[in-house]
């Protein structure tokens, strides 16, 4: 009988690792309910990213295992994160669009011996929560900071802030303010708009009245941005020469078409446009809108998605397939490569990627709107990131 | 055996039939710790959730109040035991859970003071109120409670300075199911005494019994103060477990879907309150690991159907089928 048990307990054991060729890599994300199209960036992301370069990693094959998280709820992507480690035995976890959703998953990082890159999530923060976190999209700090030495350039002095009421927001903000009023420039007046507001009037009744040269302006991507730029229009302030200053993430290019005309000329800052003029973005965008079917959905968490894979890609390799998450996120500590958003590195000191910060501006190109990039900040890191 | 039933009181019968369902439930507790290993997270979460459902039973359900702001009760609870942990470094669970409990007992005397003024939709409206009001408050105090960024940091350490709180869950799920069977005792006791029948009586005819000469505001009240520091338990024993408290746990959307898994497994029993929550988050688990992406729709039928064809919820259509077939048999 015992022998019979240890002979089944070797052949269990012989099974797992022969099993080890193929390396699972757990992708929480929004794939359903409002966000889902930033959720489909990310498969797509992780599409083009085969596409590329193919499914398999030296010997190992890598297998993506989905998990749907529709909305900011950090029980329940403690829950499929937990579920993921111990039921399905991956060896990554990545994705996480929502910052709540990052730090519930962080804790447990150390524990399971697996590492975490960051497809989205953005407050600096993040990867603080656990050394094994490696982020490889952008923090809010990072796209807005840049904006400030934008307005001073132009010569802009007073400028009123309006974000959405929520932490992305006040983090935009406080990044512009800090960034502006250092270089000289001053904040008429911050207005933090609740985050269901959709009658912008008023808003846009107080930019006029603030005397201010210039808006700089921060809401989540989707309709409540189509709203603000509509209010925003229609009230004339873009006629009375008030510029609108924000970061990209109110122009990304699923919005563009919606938008139309009354983003014209807007500028905004950010770590990727899908214009961008390089043959490695010609590459993915061509990858990535071949899985989507359409071209007007691909935006930026594809990029985020397809440099992840980069990253574990190269973790996989560095560690032989072998699952030890210490060393994975070593390898990658101060790595370097060409991106479809430019050169990009992994800061060996808080693991969040450093990265070009682009000003673009809303032109139209033949039939269709794109962000065109007029002005490059090189080697951009974290600005808004303390050492714990 | 037939003998000593009869010569029991009513209350030592009831005590007995709840001591069996409590070996019922320990012993399906037992059963899915061993089946499921790695599910273990999950189903803690469906105990902290359960004990929000239960906590509206106590309101609707017993009560008959109608209520959509239920989640403000279990948020308060979260945040409590949250704030506590994160900012004042007390990380004894037992001691979290307990702020936790008291956290929601004072929630639910401060919301019934409001919502119980209205009737009907108006009180569903101050419910709605409340929870919005709640959901704004922890988004703008956001040093205390992160905001939208959600409040981490939290670090419980190891229960009874023994177990620690592991990768696969195991503490938080034996803590969970012990606090379950804790809660569902208590209430059994509490629905059953002269207190929970004067909630009952209330929820029939609130007139007679005011003519009765029985308080109804006031016995509601301490109906809300009992369920809110049941569903601030839910709160603590969900921000022990995930060690994350987020706004989702001052939704409205929390609150709604609480009280679809309360009609799902059917109102005013316990019993229905646990089925419910069971097989609804089990279910969205379940369709939503086969297909990530379009499993909102399944669930929506499987709500639709059982609307359609058991409005009683799952305990009524058990109830049904006794009354069908037990009629003619014995007692």
């Amino acid at each position: 009988m015992r022998k019979l048990l240890q002979a089944t307990a070797a052949i269990a054991l012989m099974a797992t690792a022969a099993g080890a060729d193929t390396i699972k890599v757990g992708v929480v994300g929004p794939f359903s309910g409002s966000a889902a199209l930033q959720g489909r960036n990310f498969q797509a992301g992780i599409e083009a990213w085969f596409a590329l370069n193919g499914k398999t990693v030296g010997d190992h094959e890598i297998e993506i295992i989905y998990r749907d998280l529709p909305a900011a709820d950090p029980a329940q992507s403690a829950a499929l994160t937990q579920e993921l480690v111990v039921g399905e035995g991956v060896q990554y976890l990545a994705g996480y669009y929502y910052t709540p959703d990052a730090m519930a998953a962080a804790p447990i990082l150390e524990e399971a011996n697996v590492p975490m890159v960051v497809f989205n999530a953005a407050t600096s923060a993040i990867v603080n929560a656990s050394p094994y976190v490696v982020r490889t999209s952008f923090t809010t700090w990072q796209t807005s900071t840049p904006m400030a030495a934008v307005a001073r350039e132009r010569g802009i002095n007073k400028i009123i802030t309006v974000v959405s009421d929520y932490g992305p927001g006040t983090d935009s903000e406080t990044a512009f303010i800090k960034a502006f009023t250092d270089q000289g420039g001053e904040i008429v007046q911050s207005i933090r708009m609740p985050m269901s507001t959709t009658d912008f009037s008023p808003i846009m009744q107080r930019i006029k009245d603030s005397g201010a040269e210039a808006v700089f302006a921060f809401l989540p991507a989707g309709p409540q941005t189509l709203g603000f730029m509509q209010s925003y229009v229609e009230n004339g302030l873009k006629e009375s020469g008030v510029a609108l200053l924000a970061p990209g993430d109110l122009t990304q290019e699923s919005d563009l078409g919606a938008l139309g005309p009354n983003a014209e000329g807007m500028l905004t800052t950010f770590h990727y446009a899908v214009s961008h003029d390089s043959p490695e973005n010609k590459a993915f965008v061509e990858a990535a809108t071949g899985w989507l079917g359409n071209a007007n959905e691909l935006s930026f968490p594809a990029v985020g998605a397809f440099d992840g894979m980069h990253v574990i890609a190269h973790m996989i390799e560095a560690t032989g397939g072998e699952q030890d998450a210490a060393a994975a996120v070593e390898s990658v500590k101060g790595l370097e490569w060409v991106s479809p958003r430019g050169p990009v590195s992994i800061n060996p000191e808080n693991r969040h990627i450093t990265q070009n910060i682009y000003l673009r501006e809303v032109a139209k190109e033949g039939e269709s709107w794109i962000n065109k990039e007029i002005q490059t900040f090189e080697n951009q890191g974290d600005p808004g990131w303390v050492a714990p | 055996m037939s003998n000593d039933a009869k010569t029991m009181t009513i209350w030592q019968r009831g005590l007995r039939s709840d001591l069996i369902a409590c070996l019922l439930i320990g012993l399906i507790a037992v059963i899915c710790f061993y089946a499921m290993p790695s599910g273990l997270s999950l189903l803690t979460r469906i105990i902290a959730i359960m004990l929000l459902v239960l906590s509206i039973d106590l309101v609707t359900g017993y009560g008959g109040v109608a209520t959509l702001g239920h989640a403000a009760l279990f948020g308060a609870g979260a945040y409590a035991a949250g704030i506590a942990a994160a900012k004042f470094g007390i990380t004894d669970p037992l001691l979290m859970l307990l702020i936790g409990t008291i956290a929601g007992a004072i929630a639910g005397f401060l919301s019934s003071l409001v919502i119980l003024r209205g009737h009907g939709l108006s009180q569903l409206v101050l419910s709605i109120a409340v929870i919005m009001l709640a959901r704004e408050a922890a988004n703008k105090f956001s040093t205390w409670t992160g905001g939208s960024d959600g409040l981490s940091g939290i670090a419980p350490s190891p229960l009874l300075g023994m177990w620690r709180f592991d990768l696969w869950g195991k503490t938080s799920y034996w803590l969970a199911v012990i606090l379950l069977l804790v809660v569902f005792l208590i209430l059994r006791q509490i629905v059953r005494s002269p207190f929970g029948m004067l909630v009952k009586a209330i929820r029939q005819d609130p007139i007679r019994v005011s003519a009765m000469g029985a308080p109804v505001y006031w016995t509601l009240v301490k109906m809300y103060v009992i369920s809110g520091a049941v569903a601030g338990l839910g709160g603590a024993l969900s921000a022990v477990a995930t060690k994350v408290v987020g706004l989702d746990a001052l939704s409205f959307e929390l609150s709604a879907e609480a009280v679809v898994m309360l009609v799902l497994g059917g109102t005013a029993n316990l019993f229905g309150a646990m089925i419910g929550t069971t097989v609804f988050i089990w279910f969205e688990h379940l369709v939503s690991s086969v297909n990530p992406f379009h499993w909102l729709t399944i669930v929506g039928v499987l709500l639709v159907t059982v609307v359609l064809f058991a409005p009683r919820g799952l305990t009524g259509i058990a109830d049904q089928l006794r009354d069908k077939f037990g009629k003619g048999g014995a007692k």
